[in-house]
């Protein structure tokens, strides 16, 4: 005969949240915004090539915190579902909330019916246009969705974060102002963060379909001077 | 469409045609063959990279289509052009736009101009083994690791072949392969690869009744690419207009005799 004890539902559940939770914890904070004319994404990184921020689509771009390979694992069925998404319909029928709602009801089974939670939360962020608003929606471990305004963080130190950055301005500003709170932010008052340890992603209109694009330290640089 | 999660295994990686059938999203083509072709379109190398020129006819048994595009941007530094079954043809550019682009972000990083012309082998293949719709494509590029222009020609089998001089699909292809044999050289300018490349056209028009040539009643005129360091650019509607309206300004001194010094 088998040893089965039994455990509360809700004991099973804050559980597995805090679990989940200790897991996120571990990794660094995103902070992720929208300035003036565009959303930027930035991540305190130190690797150059694992990267937290990536582009989904045209207008859609994916930020992870917590483990890398589920979070990465994400990515790429993020991409595939959009990619597959606008090769049968149509490039304009490629929509965040779609695949922000996929995320979330993954990310809700795995919390309640998977092995173990995943340790990660997202965010899917859509850069708006004629038919379409800017968005950001951040998903938590356990499925929950939320639609942020202006402004979102992931991570452990997901509240600290956010209060600084409240305090550093409100409103749409300029992406060289935007990005130097969302570092500032990140970093803290008793931290100095160096600017190889960012990672920038930035949704923004220059006239082609894609709008992602990557910036570099010397461009990271340029902004903040 | 659920959220497509794969386990290690079964993982189609970054190649979009692979999920695309895994997934079902890539029906196995049908046959039938009365559909529209697509034809005749040129690629000529120059000192700084490529030219291509194409005219803009879809023929079935009459005129289908009199200004269908038959070159477009694979990505930025490369070009697809399609020859045969113009459906089959503007399919085969959207899966290799999306696959070139899938591949981009699910790895970070751009595929070489050589894996792209790889890549096509095997779709070639697929479709034109398994219908009768048959698609003959062509890859036009800048390298970026090698810094130069390159073209790959295909065979119906999907055989992937380079070419360092020029290149040519569809059913213009005898008289405008003549009229860059007689042309070529290796050390060409653009604006002379881009003059040349047009006048192979102009022929291609003149002698193949699929093929469209310049349509001065309507103003529509053949398209124009250059692959060079600075990507795909198309060229002007104005300035196909210009090339294409000095060749049948000299055809018409010449009163329609395609050689001598009015060439």
């Amino acid at each position: 005969m088998s040893n089965y004890f039994y455990v509360a539902p809700e004991q099973l559940i804050k559980d597995r949240a805090e679990f989940a939770q200790k897991g996120i914890a571990r990794g660094r904070s995103i902070v992720a915004a929208i300035y003036d004319v565009g959303v930027v994404l930035v991540a305190e990184n130190p690797s150059a090539s694992l990267y937290k921020i990536s582009e989904i689509y045209d207008r859609i771009a994916f930020a992870g915190v917590g483990k890398y390979n589920e979070f990465d694992r994400l990515r790429e069925a993020g991409i595939r579902w959009a990619d597959g998404t606008g090769y049968t319909y149509s490039r304009e029928d490629v929509d965040a909330r779609a695949l922000a709602n996929y995320y979330a009801q993954h990310l809700g089974d795995m919390f309640t019916e998977g092995q173990k939670p995943l340790e990660v939360e997202i965010l899917v962020a859509q850069l708006g246009n004629k038919f379409r608003s800017t968005k950001l929606y951040r998903i938590a471990y356990e499925g929950t969705i939320s639609d942020e305004e202006n402004f979102a963080v992931l991570g452990g130190d997901a509240e600290t974060i956010k209060e600084r950055f409240a305090a550093l301005g409100v409103g749409h500003l300029s992406l060289g102002e935007t990005l130097k709170n969302a570092m500032t932010a990140l970093a803290g008052p008793d931290r100095v963060v160096p600017v190889v340890d960012f990672e920038v992603g930035v949704l923004e209109d220059h006239g082609d379909r894609r709008t992602f694009s990557r910036l570099d330290d010397p461009e990271i640089a340029r902004l903040l001077a | 469409m659920g959220l497509p999660l794969f386990d290690a295994q079964s993982d189609p990686g970054p190649s979009f045609v692979r999920f695309a059938e895994m997934s079902g999203l890539a029906l196995p083509p049908t046959s039938s063959d009365h559909s529209a072709h697509a034809t005749t379109v040129v690629a000529v190398r120059y000192a700084d990279g490529v030219v291509m020129v194409a005219d803009r006819q879809a023929t079935s048994y009459y005129v289908a289509n009199r200004d269908i595009r038959k070159i477009e941007a694979a990505d930025r530094y490369s070009a697809l052009a399609i020859s045969g079954s113009a459906a089959r043809g503007i399919e085969f550019i959207r899966l290799a736009q999306l696959s070139f682009e899938h591949y981009e972000k699910m790895s970070d990083s751009s595929l070489s101009l050589e894996g792209k012309a790889n890549y096509l082998s095997p779709l070639i293949q697929r479709n034109n083994l398994t219908t009768a719709l048959v698609v003959l494509p062509l890859l036009a590029g800048w390298d970026l690791a090698h810094q130069r222009g390159r073209i790959f020609e295909y065979d119906g089998a999907g055989g992937c072949y380079e070419r360092h001089d020029f290149a040519v699909i569809g059913s213009g292809t005898p008289f405008a392969d003549s009229t860059l044999r007689l042309g070529y050289r290796p050390d060409l300018e653009r604006d002379d690869a881009l003059a040349l490349a047009a006048l192979a056209i102009y022929e291609a028009a003149d002698n193949d009744p699929s093929t469209g040539g310049p349509d001065f009643v309507r103003n529509i005129f053949p398209m124009i690419v250059t692959l060079t360091s600075e990507g795909f650019r198309e060229l002007d509607r104005t300035v196909s207009e210009g090339v294409f309206r000095s060749i049948n300004d000299r055809r018409s001194e010449s009163g329609g005799v395609a050689g001598g010094a009015l060439r």
